[in-house]
């Protein structure tokens, strides 16, 4: 049964969380049993606050150690998968395995180019003695990264990143150009303007089915995952209890009684 | 020619100077880019000087080497000791705190001074022990031979300044910023950022051997009083009062600083004869001191001023 599904889903990059716990103080913050992630190209994670969701990623990305169980990443072209609860946090991004960050998080003293080209050189080109690598880090990135620049508009991109606004964007530009295979998304569009957060989603979902990206998105704007997402996850108190399609968790009792409140039903 | 006008004291000055410039260009790479703030500058460069001493003097190099083979081979070592100790202790701080890289590597530079003291056989002592020059042999006299010397110190400062103005304009130097800025950043877009520190830390402290290695040679003599604090004052002074914005903050700093008072105060004011034994190093340390609060009062980004990444990598992008 468990093979079936595995071989169904090969083609999508997903993670597997199995039995993974964390706990604060002795009080159980994420008890998750069995979890794949990434079956879809976009997913919600969902749940009142409390509900452990930002923990279970920071679990997955290792910037949390995990007290029990462990998560495996299938990267979805067949390969074997990666047991990433037991590689250190830097080893993910290699992986294709990224996360945006929740809380604003920059490189005060690194401009919003130097930011992104940061972002795309290979670990090779970051060498000590490699100090003639630049122009060649310009050249192979200067299309994509314009692209984005484009599309998205700084103030000043060759300066740094000065709103709240800016450096949400870039720290999601930055994590597009590590080119992930699965992205997780960490409250996206908190912090920013109405227009770029609908340009942003587009483009995520563009790259969730055009490139085979699973998406998978942590949010409160609820808007967002029910027009986006093709499957919802619903946790509550460390767990997920309800998974399913968006229209169907919207309208289950239990979510509108945890959750949304009685005024979310019947539209 | 004559360098009669050379006193075999300026050419000491001039040396040290340059030497500290190429400890601060070395801090720069550490402490302005990187974040990791080494109080421990003394103890590579001390045991990079002392590697060099102890191999050359208390190894029986084989004659067929001659002066030259067992000179460089020494050097070698000296650049490989420095550099593992930089490695293990780049192991110890590298996931501490500020105060807790400033105890680590100040506890080394101590216990380098400890060893060279306690360690007779070795080092020689309080005493400390006399060196070769591999350039007896041309018999040049003493002064040529300092200025010769000079002249590897100033070769070996420039290349460790292109190296660091190389570094600003490249990856690895955009890599050294991320790291200093916001590790769990860095790490997360798929940096090493421990190891990072680790082998800079490692390359850094190899530098600052060779540094020192190369003031061994010069001074003909190597003993404690050479590696105290002041070492790592004046480079850390220098680089402070310059900034780590650009490449010629630490070369200004040490210049305002070791440059101004090494050179200019202790060779051309007119200074009675009694204080230059006993009051002006000490007068040295109080002027160093006063500067360091000075500058982080007025201009904590040094004298001259914040970084300018904007301008240079837009310079880097249009061409």
């Amino acid at each position: 049964m468990a093979e079936a599904a595995v071989t169904a889903s090969a083609g999508r990059p997903h993670l597997r969380v199995e039995g993974a716990v964390k706990s604060f103080d002795g009080r159980v913050v994420v008890e998750v049993a069995d979890l794949t992630l990434g079956n879809n190209p976009v997913e919600g994670l969902i749940g009142p606050n409390g509900a452990g969701k930002t923990t279970l990623m920071r679990m997955i990305m290792h910037s949390l150690k995990l007290d029990k169980g462990r998560v495996t990443f299938y990267p979805g072209d067949g390969a074997r998968g990666v047991v990433i609860s037991s590689r250190p946090a830097h080893a993910m991004a290699s992986l294709g395995v990224v996360k945006t960050n929740q809380v604003i998080q920059d490189f005060e003293k690194l401009t919003i180019w130097d930011s992104l080209l940061l972002a795309a050189a290979r670990r090779r080109e970051e060498r000590p003695f490699r100090i003639f690598a630049e122009k060649r880090v310009w050249a192979r990135n200067t299309d994509e990264i314009k692209r984005y620049l484009e599309e998205f508009p700084f103030a000043n991109p060759y300066g740094f990143a000065k709103s709240a606004g800016e450096k949400k964007l870039l720290d999601i530009l930055r994590c597009l150009l590590l080119r992930p295979k699965l992205l997780l998304l960490d409250e996206p569009t908190a912090g920013l303007p109405a227009d770029v957060r609908d340009r942003v989603m587009q483009t995520i979902k563009k790259k969730a089915v055009d490139e085979n990206v699973s998406v998978v998105i942590v949010e409160h704007d609820l808007n967002v995952i029910w027009t986006l997402s093709d499957y919802v996850h619903f946790m509550a108190e460390g767990s997920v209890v309800l998974q399913g399609d968006p229209a169907w968790i919207r309208e289950h009792e239990t979510v509108v009684e945890k959750y949304l409140g009685k005024g979310h039903v019947g539209h | 020619m004559s360098i009669d006008w050379l006193s075999a004291y300026l050419i000491y000055a001039l040396f040290t100077v340059a030497g500290t410039v190429g400890l601060a260009q070395l801090l720069h790479l550490q402490m302005g880019l990187a974040g990791i703030g080494n109080f421990g500058i003394v103890g590579f460069f001390g045991l990079g000087m002392y590697a060099w001493g102890v191999f050359q003097v208390r190894i029986p190099w084989p004659d067929a080497l001659g002066d030259w083979g067992s000179f460089f081979l020494s050097l070698v070592m000296a650049v490989i000791v420095s550099g593992l100790a930089g490695l293990l202790i780049g192991w110890v701080i590298a996931d501490l705190e500020g105060d807790g890289v400033l105890v680590g590597t100040l506890g080394f530079a101590t216990i380098m001074y400890s060893l060279a003291l306690s360690e007779k056989r070795w080092t020689g002592g309080a005493e400390g022990m006399a060196v070769p020059d591999p350039l007896r042999t041309f018999n040049w006299g003493v002064k040529p031979m300092s200025l010769f010397w000079l002249g590897v110190m100033i070769l070996l400062v420039v290349g460790i300044t292109y190296y660091v103005a190389r570094v600003h304009r490249s990856p690895y130097g955009r890599l050294l910023i991320a790291v200093g800025q916001n590790e769990p950043l860095a790490r997360s877009l798929g940096k090493p950022t421990f190891r990072t520190k680790l082998i800079l830390f490692a390359l850094g402290s190899a530098g600052m051997g060779l540094v020192g290695a190369v003031f061994g040679v010069m001074n003909h003599f190597i003993r404690p009083t050479e590696i105290g604090i002041e070492v790592t004052l004046a480079a850390m002074v220098g680089l402070v009062m310059g900034g780590s914005a650009r490449v010629w903050g630490a070369i200004v700093g040490v210049l305002l600083t070791a440059g101004l008072f090494d050179i200019v105060v202790q060779i051309y004011l007119p200074l009675p004869d009694s204080w230059y034994q006993i009051t002006l190093p000490v007068v040295r340390e109080i002027v160093f001191g006063a500067m360091l609060i000075l500058v982080l009062l007025w201009r904590p980004l040094g004298v001259l001023g914040d970084m300018r990444r904007d301008k240079l990598v837009e310079r880097l992008g249009s061409g």
